[in-house]
């Protein structure tokens, strides 16, 4: 009993770890240095400590003091409460979602089975999209407790926006459960260590469809109609300041982590190298006993998991930093005339696909 | 006749599909990206002089702007270590700002090498324009554009320069000299 209270006490630290003290802030820093060097600039290198500038790393450490000794300003006629409260909305759901997401197998440590998830949930799947749609809430309420134009408008477009592309992504689901016939995220990360049963190789049209949904979810460019600089100043946090924007920010940068993860375990194997069985690994590393062994394949799987999310994260930021924005009807159209149709197309071909294969 | 644009642009069935352009607008960056990164290795090696990214460090790096280029005016010292200026004005009377305040006075025989040395010569950099009049209007090979732009001030009369600050051994303008030469030269004065 309190050996499992330990087991999951440290997959919730090791979690959060890795969005919260590992992923968000080196975010920050990579967005910045990637942008300027695919533009052909070098990018933040001014702060140091004592001359030493570690590429521009320090910049992370002084974000953060930035953010921590800045006014935390409530303007006039804003709601105090909702102005607060917002944020925290956010960014909960954010980290939220990563109980269900597994990092890992099952593995027998001294005999004991070891899940690498921290909630094994039979309708994972739905709760991620459960969880996460409550995070548009924090973004509505902050535009409309700002008592600002620009907030307003962009937390109505963040509204409109997120209704759109939660249908298609919601869909998009359909095929996947459809393929898999199971919405527990461990079964599906299992089912995976086959190479060719892999999401990519089952839902193609799906993968797109996800990808360029989960993208617009998370208000990014192309889709960063909400927080449009060269419209809305600075969209639904335009009247936020210090730790509070702070919160805005890393929600941002966990919901990139997010959706690298659930791309990575619904299309990509999860944690599963190609060709490569967990048996494969067991018998290769059998000289160091069962436990040895299974420790080495954990250190494969949880390092191949993070090294395909950090792929999608840097493909969120080629994205990110490649393509204009739509304008906001665009952006519609794109939603309901374009994917939402191809959503529902996927799903009767694939239907029609394994009614024929039966 | 009102000028209008032509905003029908026709676009071809592959660039309507929309997806084969972002792949291919996302194949450039990338490209650029990693040429970028790979580029900074050999540089950190040492066994490349250059970036592949030609942004310049500012404080740190500095570029040597070209010869045309057209900072701060400074006075000559010549090979004797006197003011090639004789004070006669010219450059006072050609500046459009008004930046340049002489007072001439009589040779004592040490100042200079000819009759007139300019006593008190003055330039505000806060007013001057940096248009190279004064340096076209010299006939004594005196005054002359350098290539410093960095005369940021947090004191407006710290900006005004005196003849001890203004003076420059020659050596360091011999380009813009025979720059100087070659330009006026050509216009036949």
């Amino acid at each position: 009993m309190f050996v499992d209270f330990l087991i999951t006490l440290v997959k919730i630290l090791f979690i959060f770890g890795v969005t919260v003290g590992f992923f968000a802030p080196v975010l920050t820093w990579v967005e910045r240095k990637q942008s300027a060097i695919m533009q052909d600039r070098i990018g933040a290198n001014r702060a140091d400590i004592l001359g030493f500038t570690a590429f521009g790393l320090f910049h992370i450490i002084a974000d953060a003091l930035k953010m921590f000794t800045k006014e935390d300003f409530i303007p006039r006629g804003a709601n105090k409460a909702l102005h607060t409260l917002s944020p925290i909305v956010a960014l909960i759901p954010a980290l939220i979602t990563f109980a269900v997401i597994p990092f890992g197998g099952v593995y027998t440590l001294f005999g004991k089975e070891v899940n690498l998830v921290i909630s094994d949930l039979d309708v994972g799947l739905l709760f991620i999209f459960a969880v996460a749609s409550i995070a548009t809430y924090g973004y509505v309420i902050a535009g409309w407790s700002s008592n600002n134009n620009w907030s307003l408008l962009g937390s109505i477009r963040v509204a409109a926006q997120m209704i759109s592309y939660e249908v298609t992504m919601g869909l998009t689901i359909i095929g996947i459960l459809m393929v898999y016939g199971t919405m527990r995220l461990t079964e599906i990360g299992a089912i995976q260590e086959d190479f060719w049963r892999w999401g990519i190789f089952l839902q193609p049209v799906g993968f797109f469809l996800f990808f360029a949904a989960s993208i617009a979810e998370n208000k990014r460019i192309p889709f960063d109609a909400p927080e449009a600089e060269s419209e809305l100043v600075a969209g639904y946090f335009t009247e936020y300041s210090g730790l509070k924007f702070g919160m805005f920010f890393m929600a941002e940068f966990v919901e990139m982590v997010t959706i690298g993860a659930i791309v990575t375990l619904l299309f990509f194997g999860g944690w599963n190298l190609p060709f490569v069985t967990m048996d494969g690994i067991l018998s290769m590393f059998d000289f160091l006993g069962e436990t040895g062994a299974n420790i080495i394949a954990l250190l494969i799987h949880v390092g191949v998991f993070f090294a395909k999310v950090c792929f999608f994260i840097f493909f969120q930021m080629i994205v990110r930093w490649t393509l204009p924005r739509f304008r906001y009807d665009q952006i519609m159209k794109l939603g309901w005339k374009i994917l939402l149709p191809l959503s529902l197309a996927n799903i009767l071909i694939t239907g029609a696909v394994i009614l024929a294969l039966e | 006749m009102a000028y209008t644009v032509n905003r029908n642009v026709k676009l071809t069935l592959w660039e309507r599909i929309y997806l084969p352009e972002i792949i291919r607008g996302m194949y450039i960056t990338t490209r650029h990206f990693f040429i970028n990164l790979f580029g900074f290795v050999p540089f950190f090696l040492g066994q490349k002089k250059h970036r592949e990214i030609f942004t310049v460090y500012y404080p740190e790096e500095t570029v040597k702007y070209p010869v045309a280029y057209r900072g701060r005016p400074v006075l000559a010292l010549n090979e004797n270590n006197l003011p090639n200026c004789v004070a006669c004005g010219l450059c006072e009377i050609a500046c459009p700002a008004y930046c340049i305040d002489i007072i001439p006075a009589e040779n004592t025989g040490k100042q200079n090498e000819v009759e007139r040395w300019p006593k008190e010569f003055t330039i505000d950099y806060a007013v001057c324009i940096f248009c190279g009049n004064c340096e076209e209007a010299c006939p004594e090979e005196a005054i002359f554009m350098s290539d410093d732009c960095e005369i940021s001030m947090l004191d407006r009369s710290k900006m005004k320069y005196n003849l001890e600050q203004l003076l420059v051994p020659i050596d360091q303008l011999k380009d813009r000299v025979e720059f100087t030469r070659k330009m006026y030269a050509k216009w036949n004065y």
